[in-house]
Parts: structure tokens; sequence; C-alpha cells
């Protein structure tokens, strides 16, 4: 009886361990875990909960209806199917409150880990949402409810796209001009989540002298560097990139680093 | 009834069987007051970010922790020994030679440990719905959907959300049976259903295996979250109540045909 025990385990832990070969194989497929889904999803609880934070802090000026919640998420990044649970999606999320507006792009990224029995956590951006701990109208600390939040949806709900899309953001990293050992400058950028990567070009001058023009097309979540033709002049001692987007959203103004000398 | 009122009786004796309703009864208190106390609240847990200041909130996350394992562990310490305890004292063939038929006893223990495991969720749910209410306290709930529920509605919706495991339960408490009657050992009969409930909650844990997630035991504990959403969706709670029946059915069947073909007259 236990030899027979232990066979039948056995069999168990083969037939699980096959089972989960094909999935990890297959990946996600199948899943009620969907990008649509959480596009319905999130703005719901978001709307409620953000509408809770401002009654905290005394606001009654907006309800849940007139912010005007829409989502687009996203996991992983642009070479993976937007389906499954993970830690690895982000949702891109615009809405209106007359008091703290969108910034340039139109939208705040939420990190979002959600699970298989279709629940996730949400994690708010601070800069339009707030920081963890906010002071109440009443003047106590109190935890923020829109800096990270739960929620669940319904895995029989909707599966069709939303149509909710928003631009990648290419945003500078560099934050000095620095060189490469022939003198000529190098750009450093980041095209963050968004529906179609980012693609434009960079003007790069030092002072009035043109260090020429690079164009640029990446794909959403990637990192690049841009390199400029023409050597830094001796004497300049900052340059300004001025950026033109032709695909997603990019700096409004130009942005003006400090020059460095090259290593070497 | 006779067999079911001496199966009662037997189980009334047993000191296993108080433990398990003494420790469901008591053991929530002491919960609530430490969960109480944490000066952070545990956010992994669904409800666990508002449960050091939220009774419903403490409720719901006990019953999430809850149908990990105890849930299962609590019945299978009763279903799980109800055949095989015959074996341990070798009284198959005393209890058999009462006018009793064999299949007569069989649905009396499987009725009384049905009956048992519904008492324990029971008497679970209310004392730690109590002890939470008491320690912590019967503010307005925040429900899946960000939405605000007032206490008047939350706490039918704990009750109900603690009534939605009773499938599942009985799920396991079939499965506990089965493995009872099949292994003859109380131990087997009790650790296995809990062990083969971890699984499964692993194998539903990962990603892309939803198929197979959805014939799983343990998948219906999950379906209590559609009542806390707003609109609230029941999608999972029938498909549970689909799933538990099926394999209700499935282990009883098996386990009858194994006690009816057993040869008894060994000793």
């Amino acid at each position: 009886m236990r030899r027979s025990l232990l066979t039948m385990l056995a069999v168990l832990a083969l037939v699980l361990a096959a089972g989960g070969a094909v999935v990890a194989a297959s990946g996600g497929e199948g899943s009620t875990v969907t990008r649509a889904r959480l596009e319905r999803s999130l703005p719901v609880v978001f709307a409620h909960t953000y509408v809770r934070e401002a009654h905290l802090l005394g606001r009654h000026d907006i309800t849940p209806a007139s912010l005007h919640a829409q989502a687009m998420c996203d996991k992983h990044g642009p070479d993976v199917a937007d389906v499954g649970p993970g830690g690895d999606w982000t949702c891109l999320m615009s809405w209106t409150d007359p008091q703290v507006p969108m910034p340039p792009e139109g939208y705040g990224k939420f990190e979002m880990n959600v699970h298989s029995n279709d629940c996730y956590t949400a994690g708010g951006p601070s800069k339009l949402v707030g920081f963890q701990t906010i002071t109440d109208q009443h003047g106590d600390d109190v935890d923020n409810p829109a800096f990270e939040f739960d929620g669940c949806f319904d895995p029989s709900s909707s599966n069709a796209p939303t149509g909710v899309l928003f631009p990648s953001l290419f945003t500078v990293t560099s934050t000095t001009a620095g060189q490469d050992a022939a003198g000529r400058v190098r750009l450093q950028f980041t095209c963050g989540t968004g529906s179609a990567g980012c693609a434009g070009s960079v003007i790069a001058t030092a002072g009035d002298v043109p260090l020429g023009t690079e164009p640029f097309d990446v794909k959403e979540e990637a990192t690049g560097t841009l390199t400029f033709p023409t050597p830094v002049p001796s004497g300049a001692t900052e340059v300004t990139f001025t950026v033109t987007m032709s695909t997603g959203v990019g700096p409004p103004k130009p942005v003006t680093l400090p020059r460095t000398l090259p290593v070497g | 009834m006779t067999a079911v009122r001496w199966e009662l009786r037997k189980l009334r004796a047993q000191w296993r069987a108080r433990a398990v309703l003494l420790a469901a009864l008591l053991g929530p208190i002491p919960i609530a007051f430490i969960l109480h106390g944490q000066s952070r609240p545990p956010k992994d847990s669904l409800f666990g970010r508002f449960a050091t200041e939220n009774g419903f909130a403490l409720s719901l996350l006990i019953l999430g922790f809850a149908a990990q394992w105890a849930l299962p562990l609590l019945t299978a310490i009763v279903a799980g020994d109800i055949f095989a305890s015959e074996d341990q004292h070798g009284t198959w063939k005393t209890v058999l030679t009462r006018s009793t038929s064999r299949s007569g006893l069989f649905w009396a223990k499987v009725l009384v440990a049905c009956s048992f495991a519904v008492l324990v969720v029971a008497v679970l749910a209310a004392s730690t719905t109590t002890a939470a209410l008491l320690v912590v306290g019967h503010q307005p709930l925040i429900g899946l959907s960000g939405q605000t529920i007032d206490p008047h509605s939350a706490l039918r919706l704990v009750a109900a959300s603690w009534a939605t495991t009773l499938p599942p339960v009985l799920g396991f408490t079939c499965l506990a049976v089965l493995l009872s009657v099949w292994s003859r050992n109380p131990a087997v009969g009790i650790a296995a259903p809990v062990v083969l409930g971890l699984v499964m909650q692993l194998v539903g844990a990962l990603g892309g295996l939803d198929p197979a997630r959805q014939g799983l035991l343990t998948t219906p504990f999950d379906a209590w979250h559609g009542l806390l959403a707003s609109p609230h969706f029941t999608g999972p709670l029938t498909q549970g109540l689909v799933v538990c029946a099926v394999w209700g059915v499935v282990t009883l069947a098996a386990a009858y045909v194994l006690l009816r073909r057993r040869d008894i007259t060994g000793g």
C-alpha cells in the first residue's frame, strides 16, 4: 500500500513537471489575464481610489466619473505578448483633475503586479498621485490610497481591444555632454512604454556651431546612444540638443548639457 | 440512520474532532489581536493593506490565508480519518456485523464528514468575523474595484464570502474520504489532501496554465473576489460549483467502489 502511494505521488509529480514544461514552452497562452481586461479594470479601480485620496485631502470637486480615466497596458516590452500574469506589466493612464494637470506626454505610468487569480497590485506615479504618506485635511499623516492599491477583474469580462493608445516618451538620460576620443559628442536616451516607439531626429549645437543632426527610430522600452559627427569646438562649455519627434513624445524644449572633457 | 447516529457518537468522543472545533473557535482571536497590533499592514495579501484598521478586511485576509491550507486541513482531520480509523483499530468486522450494510455505513460516514466540514467552516467564519469586528472595528470597507462598501453590506458580503468556501471544502472532504478508504491509513488521509491542496495552489499560481487552473480544487477558493468587486461577478463562483461537484462525485464514486470491492473478512 505504501509503495503504491509513493508510486501515485511520483506519477503525479511527473505529470505536473511535464505540464509545467509544456506551459513554460507555450508561455502564457490561454490566460484570463489580458491587456484589454486590465485596461478596462484599472481606470475604474483607480478612479475610486483617487477620489478617496482627494476626499482625504479635503477636496470634493472631482468624482470617479469626472476623471475620465483611461489606460493602455503593456506586458514586458514590444516583443512579448500582452497576456498572462506577471510583475512586468506597465499601464499608462490619463485622467482629468483640474488641480493636477497631466505631464506633456499626457499620462502617468503605473507599475503592475498581476496574479493568475485575476487580481493585481498597482503602484501609481508619485509625481501625479503623491507619495506613500500624505497629510490629510486634519493635519494627520495617513497612507496615500492611490500610491499603491489592489484590484480584481472579472475573468469573463470583455476581451475586445479598448483602442486606448498612448505615445512613448523619449527622454534624454545623459546628464553631461560626454565625448568620445575623437571629440564627438554623445547623447544617451531612453524610449519608454508606448504604442509605437520613438522616431525623429536630434540637432546638436555648441554655441553657434552646428554639430550635426542624427535620426533615431527605436522600439518602445529601449535605450540608445547618438553620436554627432562634428567634434565639439575646444572653447565650447555646453551643448544644446533640440529633439524633433515624428513618433512619440519628446522634451518640449531644447536640452542643454554642460560639456565634459574627453576621457584619455 | 442508526449508522449516522453511531458515527456522530464516535466523532463526539474523538479528542481530535473537538480540538479542531476548539481551534476554529479560539484560533482567530489571538490572530486578530496580533494583526491589529502590527504597525505595518501585511500588504502582500488581498485586503491586507486595510486589515489593521478594518475588521471586515481582517476577516477577508484571514479567509484568504485559511483557504491556502487551513481549511483543507481542518476538514481532512476528520474526513481523512473516518474510514481509516476502522482499519487502525481493526474494527471493520465489528461494525459490519451490526445490522448495517456496507453502503449504508459508507454514506453515513460521508454524511458525518461533510456535516462536520460545514460546521467547522461556520464556526471559523463566525469566530473570525466576530473577533475581527470586536478587535478592529466595523468601518466602511474598500472593495476590489476601489469602491466604498457600507458596514451593513460589508457584513453581508463577508458572510457570503466565507460561505463560498463551502463547495471547495466539501470537495476536499470527499478527496480526504477517498484517500482514507484507499490508504487505510489515517496519516495519509489527513496529510495527503493538504499536500495535494498546496500542489494545486502552486500549479494555479503558474502563469498560463489556465485550462488546468480552472479544474483545480483550490481555484474556487478565490471565487469570493467577485462578490467584493463592483459590479460584482459570479462567473468563477458557478464555475467553481461545477468543478467541486465533479471532484466530489468522482472521488466519492471511487471511494465507494473501493470499499464495496474490499475483502474485509480477513480483518
